[in-house]
């Protein structure tokens, strides 16, 4: 069931009015737990067990962990990294069609699809483990354990929240406390951007795919990558919005994901402001306790590059994930050193190079995301830089391209600002047609992209 | 937010929504939305030839087949009142059971049958299948405005500015392109066995021509040409041979006599500009024969 079906309209609103009439209340976790159990076993029940088995193992280690956290807790991550393991990069060893073992019961494993979201709920799980076991941790029962990892609107790509920061929140919910107006306005805007952004470009980078792009022209491979970087944006944005206003709608905030990722002016912010539960989750639980920048400056670069890289990974197990890791982690080691000199010269010139650098050397990076075979990555760089020589290229409409860019462009150079001024009068209006652009000139319908990892 | 501030902010916000959509419904109640919209993708494009022809006269002669009639444009026949509704990625089941389903049919259909294991898109023909005004209830305002932009700037060309432009490049030698990365990929895509969906689709095929027969309407087959590294794979060859075993009467058949070397394939199947213009001067000679 994604956000943009009918069919999770009508059940996101049947949830919400069953979730505050006065005889449930006291049922709400419970409730919320058996709405989230339905969103992630519609059209994939056969999943339904592992969810259980990684929910309630989890549960289990926390438990022992509580009692013995030295022992416990490494067995507890480690529990969760074989699943990961297992599930993610079981292919890289076996190929896409394991041969048969003979074991009905393990058949049946090497044959299960790639859970979707199993990368987000693997990671909530770790950081209830590490969170939930502290000392001044607040206590949590099964109920919560379950509605923490598998909450629907957060399940199957996030956004990454903490357990310290959500378990906490669990607690009686009121309609008189929801804020609708928030709400309205995410659910709005990640739609938006979703259907009439993201869904629109992927019609067009459609043709980076291989061996579409051996009939685009040299300008065009460009434009592309551009459109890309914008659509991903879009994609995953807009499903961070639409999850951050159900939540709300339910009673829960979770992190905000996105802070205008492409005005960011090195790579060091633009990890600060793109997937920010992602890099979170990374520095909070892997560069921390890899001795993070403490143990001298060749660790500290050495740190960065295996966060970035293992990060990379996470999103899927293939050559071209790992190095878009790795080179982000390179970028991050290689200007850290510069990062004092560049920030003393104050130019507004300058300023906008370095936005320019970074957003180029982002872009081109995300060739290695939409082409996850590393062979198909090279040849599209590769094209970048030469003349193409197809007699009859694909035709792109650079008007259409603009038009559903235009969004993005606009939400990062702050014009959106003025609605926090003498304009905000208009602001409903805005998002009312927002709201019907987005029906009237929704893309064909494709998954979000975070959904495959 | 107070409550009556929240109330007033969701129905300024509901308001403007509905009237942005009234005033979209209007205006395709007004102007239509019969523009050729901009295609980025072959479904799109479906859409817009299947849109085109329903809406328009009924012309004599109508294609239908896969993308590789798709290439044929209409600009490039001499044969007046005629219409290609070869859907690119698509079936010629598909295209044969819309125009049948009419209310007005053709004399003529000629159908390609190189591609029979393609399953007809049902989602289309119950769409178009039953002559239903297939109008959308809102036009998309901003592909419209670019349709519009589009049309005004590139408009289409003419007809003698065709025929003007074809005797241009027919006069001159073919074109060689290095298509062999494309060739490589047709030719594994092709080594499967069809027998299965080929042998169904063909059966229903046979059904739908001794319906048209019924209708008044005289089908033809045709083939078109491919490189003989193609012809030689499994599946050009299986559904060649079950096609044929099954209307194995040459009356049948529209012959397409264009000579083999002067044809190219862009991508290793579709042919090139010139090509196309070829086999369409040929499939106008045929077509004089029997019209």
């Amino acid at each position: 069931m994604t956000f943009a079906s009918w069919q999770f309209g009508v059940f996101a609103c049947g949830v919400l009015v069953l979730y505050y009439l006065p005889p449930v209340r006291a049922y709400q976790v419970q409730l919320l737990v058996a709405a989230s159990l339905v969103f992630y076993g519609y059209g994939q029940p056969e999943l339904l067990p592992l969810l259980a088995v990684a929910v309630l193992g989890t549960y289990l280690f926390l438990l022992l962990a509580l009692r013995n956290r030295a022992l416990w807790l490494p067995l507890g991550i480690g529990f969760n990294l074989a699943l990961l393991a297992f599930f993610k990069y079981k292919f890289l060893f076996l190929g896409t069609q394991p041969a048969p073992t003979g074991q009905p019961l393990v058949d049946f494993l090497l044959r299960l699809p790639l859970p979707i979201g199993i990368s987000f709920f693997v990671f909530h799980n770790i950081s209830l483990l590490v969170d939930m076991t502290k000392k001044e941790a607040p206590s949590c029962d099964l109920r919560g354990v379950f509605l923490y990892i598998i909450f629907f609107p957060q399940l199957v790509a996030g956004p990454i929240t903490r357990a310290q920061m959500f378990m906490p929140q669990i607690a009686p919910k009121y309609l008189s406390d929801v804020p609708f107006v928030d709400a309205t306005r995410w659910i709005l805007v990640g739609f938006f951007f979703k259907l009439f952004v993201a869904n629109n470009l992927n019609e067009m980078t459609s043709h980076m795919d291989f061996p579409l792009y051996e009939a685009l022209q040299t300008q065009d491979r460009w434009l592309l990558v551009f459109l890309y970087s914008y659509q991903i944006y879009a994609d995953f944005f807009g499903y961070s919005g639409i999850a951050i206003g159900l939540a709300l709608l339910f009673g829960y905030r979770l992190p905000i994901n996105f802070d205008l990722p492409y005005i960011a002016i090195s790579f060091s912010e633009f990890w600060t402001r793109w997937h920010m539960s992602l890099s979170n989750w990374l520095r909070t639980y892997l560069y921390i306790p890899l001795g993070g920048n403490r143990r001298g400056t060749v660790r500290t670069y050495l740190n960065l590059i295996i966060v970035m890289g293992l990060g990379g990974l996470w999103h899927g197990a293939g050559l071209s994930y790992l190095l878009w890791g790795l080179l982000h982690g390179a970028f991050l080691a290689l200007e850290r050193p510069l990062l004092p000199l560049l920030q003393s010269i104050d130019s507004i010139w300058f300023r906008a190079a370095r936005i320019g650098v970074v957003f180029l050397c982002v872009s081109m990076l995300w060739i290695f995301f939409k082409l996850p075979n590393f062979d198909h990555a090279l040849s599209y760089l590769a094209g970048m830089f030469r003349a193409g020589t197809n007699p009859n290229p694909t035709k792109l409409f650079y008007n259409l391209a603009l038009i559903y860019s235009l969004p993005v462009i606009i939400q990062h150079l702050g014009i959106h600002r003025l609605l926090q001024t003498r304009l905000r009068v208009l602001e409903p209006y805005l998002y009312g047609a927002m709201a019907a652009l987005a029906y009237l000139e929704a893309g064909p319908e494709t998954a979000f992209i975070y959904f495959q990892f | 937010m107070d409550q009556q501030s929240t109330i007033s902010w969701l129905v300024k916000c509901g308001l403007s929504a509905a009237a942005f959509m009234i005033a979209c419904g209007i205006a395709t109640a007004w102007v239509g939305s019969g523009l050729p919209l901009p295609a980025t993708t072959t479904r799109d494009g479906t859409l817009i030839t299947l849109n085109r022809y329903v809406q328009e006269d009924v012309p004599d002669v109508v294609l239908v087949g896969s993308s590789l009639t798709f290439r044929l444009n209409e600009e490039y026949f001499a044969t007046p009142r005629l219409r290609n509704l070869a859907l690119a990625g698509g079936s010629p089941i598909t295209g044969l059971e819309v125009v049948l389903a009419q209310p007005r049919l053709p004399k003529v259909v000629l159908v390609e049958t190189n591609v029979m294991s393609r399953p007809p898109d049902d989602a289309v023909i119950a769409r178009y299948g039953r002559g239903q005004n297939v109008e959308p209830r809102f036009l998309r305002p901003i592909r419209m405005a670019v349709a519009a932009y589009e049309n005004r700037v590139h408009a289409p060309l003419t007809h003698a500015q065709v025929m003007a432009a074809m005797d241009g490049l027919l006069k001159q030698p073919p074109r060689d392109f290095d298509n062999s990365i494309y060739l490589r990929r047709a030719i594994s895509e092709s080594d499967e066995d069809p027998t299965i969906a080929a042998r169904a689709n063909v059966e229903r095929l046979a059904v739908l021509m001794q319906k048209a027969q019924q209708l008044g309407v005289r089908v033809k087959l045709f083939q078109l040409p491919l490189p003989k590294e193609i012809e030689a794979t499994r599946m050009v060859e299986i559904t060649r041979r079950i096609v044929h075993g099954r209307f194995a009467d040459p009356t049948l058949w529209l012959g397409i006599d264009v000579d083999a070397n002067e044809l190219r394939w862009l991508d290793g199947v579709h042919l090139d500009e010139r090509s196309a213009m070829l086999v369409t001067r040929s499939i106008d000679k045929a077509l004089g024969q029997i019209l």
